[in-house]
């Protein structure tokens, strides 16, 4: 909901993921650490499990509303678009068109949705992946090594969470232009490598999970730092890491102002961008513009969806563990 | 420079529908000589001193043009002049459709580079780019020649801050277009005056509350602006290159336009909706509006988005005060070319060709669905009376070409109408409601307008 | 052989610079990414640049413009509605969904937890896409309940239904994701307390009340923080939604879109980034005076 030309900047009230991270007082846990599936924690499902019908029935009206639009979509895809026109939205038209509709996303426009694909995958295990590590590296160090000016770093990153997206834009793409990266991958992944958020979460995570009494022994032993941290710290961040890194995935997955901003070539465009042009030509606005592409763009949307809940159902135990492995240090 | 190169214009345009491009190319070369050495323009070096020759050969070098458009299918006349000339290697680029492409050119241009060579520019956001002094001044090439090609409506269009800033692509001449088994149905026949427009809604009113004559879009700018001018409006005046005028509040066609829409409002036989979108759609397939006022393009359109309304809508020439003919541009664009072109020759060469070239044009009408700009085929019989299996047993094209030859002159955009026209939505697009205040709404449109035009730094009258 | 003091010198030293070795890349992509952009948007916002006349530096012209913007000031109003009464609805299903899912009472409660979250993976372009097609009011979905109904629902993209209908695009999107974040919070809750709940005969109610909504304040606390800027930023559901509905949503519909469109339809670039700039400092300004409101009545309690 923000404009989000950072893809880690928290929106609505969205991202606060770190709240888990934030280390508050006693932990008189540190023993359960880790998977999350406590021994403790079991044993409270085991005791209390008399199941309320009514409480489930409450919770089925809030699934209802929560997969309303999406079952909404999925009904949409398999229409031709009179068909679109011409039913209700929660059933079937006269005629069921979604493998023609899938076939029309990979071929129209010389199947540029194909590319368009690709691209968010560079732009999402590029950014993510070296936003996660960034912030990790980042973070480590604000937790653990006390470097001159870093609580200015801290609060400087801070506050510039707090700066909207359409401030950025102009200058950013001005700025990009005078380098000559403006219309290029480098001038979407550039951006999206500094995650502000994952490293305030990183901090935070980081100050609980490696102890420092470790660290000492580590040097006693003669280890260099690098060494340390890829042996020892980097095993101790990995659910942090992993939490931070999915949650910049789902950011640059769905970047769209940046790249808005600063792709002009379609070749280079993410689904996101590129599904809106196509919304932009689905609903004319201009002289000779309109096609009949609403199904296409249907199905373009369901489909640039499939691979993050794809993601987040197969990383769930990974994720999941991240957060409660958090939640443990409170 | 006048005299002159109307001559060499008049020479080059009598012959040259049937003429080939490259003796277009050459009449553009020889008007490039003769206003040369009077041209006041800033333009760079490149444009006044080109030999002609090498204009005139420009598109027989190698040379690369990056061209930005979002019209479906112009791939199809692009790839005709690349047969054509082979030599020549167009980049073809949909950065996205009007204004998300403005948005990118001025980025682009303000940056100083990464825009393209060639663009594609709708009539009413030329200005702005012209007068910033973005875009190549086609005049030092000799464009003036091309004057007589083209619908005096389009021409006038192009023509803005003192230069030439682009070649006519298509035009919207506006024509009514109706749901004859609507009307059947009432046992009406089509209105020619707006009374009879307001009369016809009664009745649909009447047999059906849920139905409406037509509809007015709270978003769109354009058909405010184009309905205004086929009424004689010529609210938005601009004098030299730093003075303008905004009159929506006294403006005689403005005040026309008020007093015809505001009591369909009223009646609730007008619906205010935003149109494009599926809903609407829908509706125009329903038959729930029994007018559609558009641009000469809407065929196009509907062909794709309505197939199954084939033969159910009919064309007719646009309602006026007095039901003497008369119409506006709706939509339409040019092609230009930009500052930061790097052959500019063959970027010029190349926008003359694609939109006066007999073999492109052609293409532009039949592959691309555009409305032609050009007399070449305005004038033809043959194009005139084509048949078009939309419209069974008509021949709209005939009302499309009377329409344009009944566009009302003098029309002018504002230099900074993309904004003016971001901003319709919070004014007249707050009172196209019933009982909605269109006179209140113009003036706070003119006061918000003249005050943008004021920081921007124009005079403003 | 250095004396003690020398070594620990070092040692300070010699992790001095591994700090700032570890800090550096990220040092280098928030200065591209972030820094560099914002201070050129503070330079920008010192300048005027006119179409007539070319750019002169204005001072902090455009800043007092900004203060006295009716057009600027009516979006902040309408963010701030938004922020008031949006995030409280948001947070409170939130947390019912987490209590409920944390209670164990609940029949496959895996399910409702993977199906709440899933619209937090829907980007927000697309989200917006779909409500807005729901809510068309002769094809939606919408008008397909004010048929069965058989009564004439209010015109959700009209003016009057606007922000509720943003408001509704956003709690879909996020609800799940906050849901997820108060869960986790929640089964990190230390069993003993559970125990000693029990043992005190505390009824399921009394428990959530006095053990679990503590536990869960420093989350909400942060949720709410980050709702301040989500809230302030609004962009894009009514961006999109005002392709349907061009009047109900006028061009400082919220103050990014006003500085969206001065910037990008009204080519001010300095003016808008003056708005951005002001706009953030009023964004850290509400979020701090959440964070103090919260610490004072933990103090007074």
């Amino acid at each position: 909901m923000s404009t989000s030309t950072l893809p880690d900047r928290p929106s609505a009230a969205g991202d606060a993921s770190s709240r888990f991270f934030r280390p508050r007082g006693r932990r008189p846990h540190r023993g359960r650490g880790g998977s999350g599936k406590s021994g403790g924690r079991r044993d409270r499902r085991d005791r209390r499990d008399r199941k309320s019908t009514a409480l489930t029935v409450a919770m089925a009206l809030m699934l209802g509303y929560t997969l309303l639009p999406l079952v909404w979509l999925m009904f949409g895809v398999t229409k031709s678009n009179e068909g679109l026109l011409s039913s209700r939205g929660l059933w079937f038209a006269d005629d069921f068109n979604l493998f023609d509709n899938i076939h029309d996303v990979f071929t129209y426009e010389d199947g540029i949705y194909l590319r368009w694909f690709a691209n968010n995958l560079l732009y999402s295990v590029v950014g993510a992946g070296g936003a996660a590590m960034i912030a990790t590296l980042g973070g480590y160090a604000l937790a653990k090594f006390e470097f001159a000016g870093r609580r200015l770093m801290f609060a400087l990153v801070l506050g510039a969470i707090s700066i909207p997206g359409t401030a950025l834009a102009v200058p950013t793409y001005l700025l990009f232009s005078d380098v000559g990266i403006v219309n290029t991958p480098w001038a979407v992944i550039l951006p999206s490598l500094a995650s502000p958020f994952g490293l305030y979460l990183m901090r935070v995570y980081a100050a609980d999970a490696v102890p420092d009494a470790m660290l000492e022994a580590a040097r006693m032993d003669g280890a260099g730092e690098l060494r340390i941290f890829f042996t020892i710290s980097l095993r101790l961040l990995a659910p942090g890491f992993v939490t931070v890194l999915l949650f910049a995935l789902v950011a640059t997955w769905n970047n769209y102002f940046l790249p808005l901003i600063v792709l002009n070539d379609p070749n280079w465009f993410p689904l996101t961008v590129g599904l809106n042009r196509w919304n932009g030509q689905a609903n004319g606005g201009s002289v000779a513009g309109s096609t009949a592409i609403y199904p296409i763009l249907l199905t373009g949307s369901l489909l640039a969806i499939v691979p993050l809940i794809v993601a987040f159902l197969f990383l769930q135990r990974f994720w999941q563990s991240g957060l409660s492995a958090g939640g443990v240090k409170q | 420079m006048n005299a002159k190169s109307s001559i060499a214009g008049r020479l080059g345009s009598r012959r040259s529908t049937s003429m080939t491009a490259a003796v277009t190319v050459a009449a553009l070369a020889l008007s490039l000589a003769a206003c040369g050495s009077d041209s006041k323009s800033d333009d760079d070096k490149g444009g006044k001193q080109a030999d002609p020759s090498a204009v005139a050969g420009a598109l027989d070098q190698p040379a690369e043009i990056t061209f930005w458009s979002w019209v479906p299918n112009i791939d199809r006349t692009v790839a005709l002049f690349e047969k054509k000339y082979p030599k020549v290697h167009v980049k073809l680029v949909n950065v996205g459709q009007s204004k998300d492409e403005y948005t990118k050119l001025q980025a682009a241009l303000k940056a100083g580079s990464g825009a393209p060579d060639v663009a594609q520019i709708e009539y009413y956001a030329l200005p702005q780019f012209a007068i910033t002094k973005q875009l190549v001044n086609l005049a030092d090439f000799g464009a003036a020649s091309l004057r007589d090609k083209f619908a005096s409506s389009a021409w006038s269009q192009v023509n803005v801050a003192g230069g030439i800033y682009g070649v006519p692509q298509d035009t919207g001449p506006m024509a009514m277009f109706y749901r004859k088994d609507v009307l059947d149905k009432l046992g009406a026949t089509p209105p020619k005056t707006w009374a009879e427009v307001a009369e016809l809604g009664k009745k649909i009113k009447a047999a059906d509350p849920a139905n409406f004559v037509t509809y007015l879009d709270p978003g769109d700018a354009g058909q405010a602006n184009s309905l205004i001018w086929q009424q004689g409006g010529k609210p938005y005046q601009v004098s030299g290159e730093s003075s303008a005028a905004v009159k929506l509040k006294d403006d005689p066609g403005a005040a026309k336009w008020a007093a015809t829409w505001g009591p369909m409002l009223a009646d609730k036989t007008v619906e205010s909706t935003p149109s494009w979108n599926e809903e609407w759609w829908k509706s125009m397939g329903a038959g729930k509006y029994a007018l559609w006022l558009a641009g000469a393009w809407a065929p196009a359109v509907m062909q794709k988005n309505l197939p199954q309304g084939a033969g159910q809508w009919a064309v007719a020439p646009m309602p006026t005060g007095d039901g003497a003919p008369g119409s506006a541009e709706n939509g339409g664009s040019s092609v230009a070319v930009t500052k930061q072109a790097k052959n500019k020759a063959a970027s010029v060469a190349f926008a003359t060709w694609l939109n006066s070239d007999p073999e492109a044009v052609k293409s532009l009408n039949s592959d691309v669905g555009l409305f032609p700009a050009t007399r070449l085929l305005l004038d033809d019989p043959t194009f005139r009376g084509a048949d078009l299996p939309y419209f069974p047993g008509t021949k709209p094209n005939e009302v499309f070409a009377q329409m344009s030859g009944a566009v009302r002159p003098e029309w002018q955009y504002l230099p900074f109408q993309v904004y003016a026209n971001s901003i319709f939505k919070d004014t007249i697009g707050q009172v196209y409601k019933p009982g909605g205040d269109l006179p209140g709404a113009l003036s706070t449109w003119q006061e918000r307008i003249t005050t943008f035009g004021k920081e921007q730094g124009f005079t403003m009258k | 052989m250095p004396p003690p003091g020398h070594a620990v010198k070092r040692g300070a030293l010699r992790r001095n610079l591994t700090g700032h070795a570890f800090f550096f890349p990220f040092l280098v992509v928030f200065v591209i990414g972030v820094a560099a952009p914002l201070a050129y948007a503070f330079r920008l916002s010192l300048y005027e640049d006119r179409m007539i006349g070319g750019t002169v530096f204005v001072g902090f012209d455009n800043y007092s413009k900004a203060l006295s913007d009716q057009l600027f000031s009516a979006g902040l109003v309408r963010v701030a509605l938004f922020f008031a009464i949006q995030v409280p609805l948001m947070l409170t299903l939130s947390l019912l969904a987490a209590l409920a899912i944390d209670s164990g009472r609940l029949r496959g409660a895996g399910l409702f937890r993977v199906g709440i979250f899933v619209p937090y993976a829907v980007p927000g372009v697309v989200a917006a896409l779909m409500w807005g097609y729901m809510y068309g009011k002769r094809f939606g979905l919408s008008a397909e309940l004010s048929d069965l109904l058989g009564t004439e629902l209010p015109d959700l993209l009209g003016p009057d239904w606007m922000l509720a209908s943003i408001g509704n695009v956003v709690t879909w999107s996020y609800v799940g994701y906050n849901m997820m974040i108060l869960y986790a919070a929640l089964r990190a809750i230390p069993e003993e307390l559970y125990e000693a709940a029990e043992m005190d005969g505390a009824g399921a109610f009394r428990t959530a009340w006095s053990i679990k909504l503590p536990a869960l304040k420093p989350a909400l606390l942060l949720a709410t923080t980050f709702s301040v800027i989500g809230s302030f930023q609004l962009f894009n559901e009514p961006s999109i939604l005002s392709a349907l509905a061009p009047a109900s949503v006028p061009t400082n519909y919220t103050p990014n879109l006003y500085a969206y469109n001065l910037a990008f339809n009204g080519r001010q670039f300095n003016y808008s980034a003056a708005i951005a700039v002001v706009l953030g400092v009023v964004t850290v300004f509400v979020a701090y005076l959440v964070q103090l409101a919260t610490a004072r009545r933990e103090r007074m309690q």
